[in-house]
């Protein structure tokens, strides 16, 4: 586990829309082709899609999103919203509980398709 | 002021939140129109995009001539983007010689964070641009204390400019946000994690009480506001060039974690 291999990665999907495209077509080709290399690990938690594992290791939230903001890995930003909520819904809760965190909900002011930053 | 990439789409549709920004961002843009600044110095964060893991400075002048952008949302119109390559390297020479190791960027695309606010303050982005990245994203951080004399330091450096500008300062950045952590909303993929801290430093924006608002700006204050809550010391960075004083113009988006604000020059505007 780099950590830095797949923020990279999460990087790469931002800025080339050539990686970005050979991505959503052979998935797996473009990952072995990362630079720098993914670990197995990590590659396998790519394809899946599995985003709460990549950040429970230790990877980039931020860079994360970038994932589901081009819809790439099976991603787009509602379905890696809500996989980042159940990864975390232990802590969501007892956030919730303690005060920690006041959550509330966006007020339907943001629309789900748009990202802020 | 915010810098959400969406807004100027969002400004040009009949909506309630259209009419929203619109009015807000207005109500800087008018007070910049005013200044009739010659110049622009912006205070920004990068989100990765120019600076990443393998090179992060703290802080960072942009020298070029001029840039393009925005270089993160490939779906949004792109503009070209004049700089002022003069003030920029008198910047950093002078900061440098005050003892801030300040970096500088000789070619580089800015991201949203220049490019939305811009689009909004000064329309067809005419005037001319000093970029300066502040490291808000990356720990470590720098510290709030730290990032507000810089902000003295380059308000000397400006005064003591030779040549004849009119400068702008612009802060771009959220006060509470979380994008795509674990704290985001029920129904987004962003949050404000943080409310009190928004309110708390509205509060202190109003009472022009600056240092404070340093004070309270801890690390993990910043960290509690959400991981994009070290935007703040964008705001910061600012408020060192900026006489204390309640500004002219404040209002807030509370649930998107973010403010507008607005002091115009006490003195007319020496230069």
């Amino acid at each position: 586990m780099s950590v830095y291999a797949v923020n990279k990665f999460c990087r790469t999907v931002v800025h080339d829309q050539t990686f970005r495209e050979s991505l959503r077509t052979e998935p797996q080709a473009a990952l072995l082709n990362a630079m720098p290399p993914l670990a197995d690990d990590e590659l396998q938690a790519l394809l899946r899609g599995d985003i709460g594992w990549l950040s429970r290791h230790g990877c980039n939230n931020f860079m994360l999103h970038n994932l589901g903001r081009f819809e790439v890995l099976g991603l787009d930003l509602p379905t890696f919203a809500a996989r980042m909520r159940a990864e975390y819904r232990v802590e969501r809760e007892s956030w919730k509980r303690t005060g920690e965190w006041p959550e509330r909900d966006a007020g339907g002011a943001a629309p789900t398709t748009l990202s802020e930053g | 002021v915010p810098h959400n990439p969406h807004f100027p789409i969002i400004a040009e549709q009949d909506t309630d939140l259209g009419r929203e920004v619109t009015y807000m961002y207005g109500q800087v843009a008018d007070r910049m129109q005013a200044c009739a600044a010659d110049s622009v110095v912006f205070f920004t964060s990068d989100h990765y995009n120019i600076f990443f893991d393998t090179c992060v400075p703290i802080f960072s002048i942009g020298v070029a001539d001029s840039t393009r952008g925005p270089s993160d949302y490939p779906d949004l119109p792109k503009y070209d983007l004049r700089l002022d390559p003069v003030l920029a390297r008198h910047l950093q020479s002078q900061v440098v010689a005050a003892h801030f190791d300040v970096g500088m960027s000789q070619e580089f695309a800015v991201d949203h964070t220049v490019i939305s606010p811009l689009h909004f303050l000064t329309p067809g982005l005419t005037v001319p641009v000093v970029p300066i990245f502040v490291s808000g994203f990356m720990r470590p951080l720098p510290t709030a204390q730290r990032c507000f004399e810089f902000g003295r330091a380059l308000r000397r450096a400006i005064e003591e400019f030779p040549g004849d500008r009119r400068v702008a300062v612009v802060a771009s950045g959220s006060i509470s946000l979380e994008i795509g952590g674990p704290r985001i909303f029920e129904d987004h993929h962003t949050g404000v994690p943080d409310p009190q801290w928004l309110d708390r430093v509205v509060d202190l924006l109003a009472e022009g009480e600056f240092g404070k608002l340093v004070a309270h700006a801890t690390d993990s204050q910043l960290a509690r506001a959400g991981n994009a809550g070290g935007e703040i010391l964008d705001w910061i960075t600012m408020l060192g060039m900026t006489d204390p004083a309640p500004p002219e113009y404040l209002d807030v988006q509370p649930r998107f974690g973010h403010a507008f604000a607005a002091w115009s020059p006490t003195d007319g505007g020496r230069r």
